[in-house]
């Protein structure tokens, strides 16, 4: 009991200060991929295209932990040497990218075409187009399964602790290793990790709540 | 002043549009009526250029090209000028009514969001949905919607609006609304191409009537004279079904 105290903020506080910033940086990189990937595909754009196809075959057909030891221990052998913690964001991020891809192109379809075909009657560009309808209306739609693959990803970012990163699972480890009390620190490392999914889960309903096109009702007049 | 000539189109082996010719004068009101497949929509979709057709010359006011061979620019040149009206109405779901209005003027001609807002609220105003300026699409009866695409595709200054069949999405009670913004533009004299099932509109409304059958144009002629006494058997049997 007392080493579940004493050890609680020792292994919440690299559970706020990694954890949850490599979550983020990594998803932001996994975003801005997927986005990549899920516009040259929409827009049938001809090297681009093909290419985006045999990246999402590679990055899913493959494990996250292989892709992790390939960047960081993997990579030095041709020259790249990276730290642990931006090894992990590049993994994280590109795995991310591959699977969000499909969300997000999928979104992307799934906005009915007359709403691009009214755009480009009115003189929008395509670039237009995307940015001012299409992508804003795709957003809502992909939104809940974006966030499925966040909460994903905090849970996952546990596999950065085999390749040297202090992170919340890292720390949890140390503990253990050194208290010879494992099965009160990994189920209080899960603990930690369910309260960050729950804050995150709560967030997501929030969220979709605010994504409606609707005015509210007493701002309707005037 | 809109002219098309010898308009071809297949999907593929069935041939849709059969050489068509199409000329609506400035401030005509032209009605497109005839039966169900026969190719009023596909028309006025190779005229706005959102199927590509297979043979064709477009010419609208001094902007004229092979319809195959056109240039995006010059597609994009010939679009500022028309106006388009879905039978599902299209609006932008993400936008308000005015900023639907607003979207032709500041995202597609660059206008200052001032002006465009005077014009497009001053559009609004017109078919009469002003005080819902703020309502999203999700918001609006269905007759309202397409009362604001109306204003939407005024909004550009078109030379000729194609409207393809504006009220058969409404529920009846909701036509009327539409009807009578339109019947009011075209009082105005503004230059209009309504493919439609309303013939009480067509009667009077339109100054020309089109009647199409199975891809090709049988009759065009003066809106009176059609429905007095139409000159083929096609347009006749038509007619009386209706
Ligand atoms: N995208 C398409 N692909 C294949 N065939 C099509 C396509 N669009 C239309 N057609 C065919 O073209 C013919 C004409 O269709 P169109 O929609 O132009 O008729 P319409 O006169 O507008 O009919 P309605 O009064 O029912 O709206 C129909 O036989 C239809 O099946
Ligand atoms: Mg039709």
């Amino acid at each position: 009991m007392q080493i579940l105290l004493q050890s609680f903020t020792k292994i919440l506080i690299p559970g706020i200060k990694v954890t949850i910033p490599l979550t983020l940086a990594s998803f932001a990189l996994g975003f801005a991929i997927a986005l990549f990937l899920a516009l040259v595909q929409v827009a049938r754009v001809p090297v681009l295209s093909k290419f985006a196809r045999i990246y999402i075959w590679i990055f899913r057909g493959t494990p996250l932990l292989v892709q992790l030891f390939i960047i960081f221990f993997g990579l030095p052998s041709v020259g790249i040497i990276l730290d642990a913690f931006p090894s992990a964001v590049i993994a994280f991020g590109m795995n991310l990218g591959a699977y969000n891809a499909e969300v997000l192109r999928s979104a992307i379809q799934a906005v009915p075409v007359g709403q691009s075909e009214a755009a480009a009657l009115i003189g929008m560009s395509y670039p237009q187009t995307m940015i001012h309808i299409v992508l804003p209306q795709a957003f809502p739609i992909a939104f809940p399964p974006l966030f499925n693959s966040l909460i994903g990803l905090v849970k996952d970012t546990s596999l950065a602790s085999s390749i040297t990163v202090i992170e919340l699972f890292t720390t949890a480890q140390q503990i253990a290793a050194r208290t010879f009390e494992p099965f009160a620190l990994y189920c209080e490392a899960a603990v930690i990790y369910l309260m960050i999914c729950t804050l995150l889960t709560w967030l997501q309903a929030w969220l979709e709540k605010k994504m409606v096109w609707r005015t509210p009702e007493d701002q309707l007049t005037g | 002043m809109l002219e098309v000539r010898e308009l071809r189109k297949s999907f593929g082996n069935n041939e849709v549009i059969k050489g068509i010719d199409l000329d609506v004068n400035d401030g005509e009101v032209v009605a497109v009526i005839g039966p169900s497949g026969s190719g009023k929509t596909t028309m006025l979709r190779c005229i706005s250029f959102l199927e590509k057709a297979d043979h064709g010359m477009i010419r609208l006011d001094e902007h004229q090209s092979d319809i195959v061979t056109i240039s995006k620019k010059q597609i994009h040149e010939m679009r500022m000028h028309m106006g388009f009206v879905f039978q599902a109405f299209n609006l932008f779901a993400n936008k308000t009514a005015l900023g639907n209005v607003m979207a032709p003027l500041t995202i597609a001609r660059r206008m200052n969001t001032d002006r465009a807002r005077e014009m497009a609220m001053g559009l609004l105003k017109k078919v009469g949905m002003d005080q819902r300026a703020r309502y999203y699409p999700g918001q609006l009866s269905g007759g309202q919607q397409q009362r604001v695409a109306i204003a939407r595709a005024l909004a550009s200054g078109p030379s000729v609006v194609l409207f393809d069949e504006p009220t058969s999405a409404l529920d009846p009670e909701l036509t009327g609304e539409v009807l009578d913004v339109m019947k009011q533009l075209a009082a105005e004299g503004t230059t209009m191409v309504v493919v439609t099932h309303e013939m009480q509109f067509a009667r009077e409304a339109a100054n020309k009537v089109v009647f199409m059958d199975n891809g090709v144009i049988w009759e065009q002629g003066e809106a009176g004279a059609f429905f007095e006494q139409p000159k083929t058997e096609r347009a006749l049997q038509f007619l009386r079904k209706q």
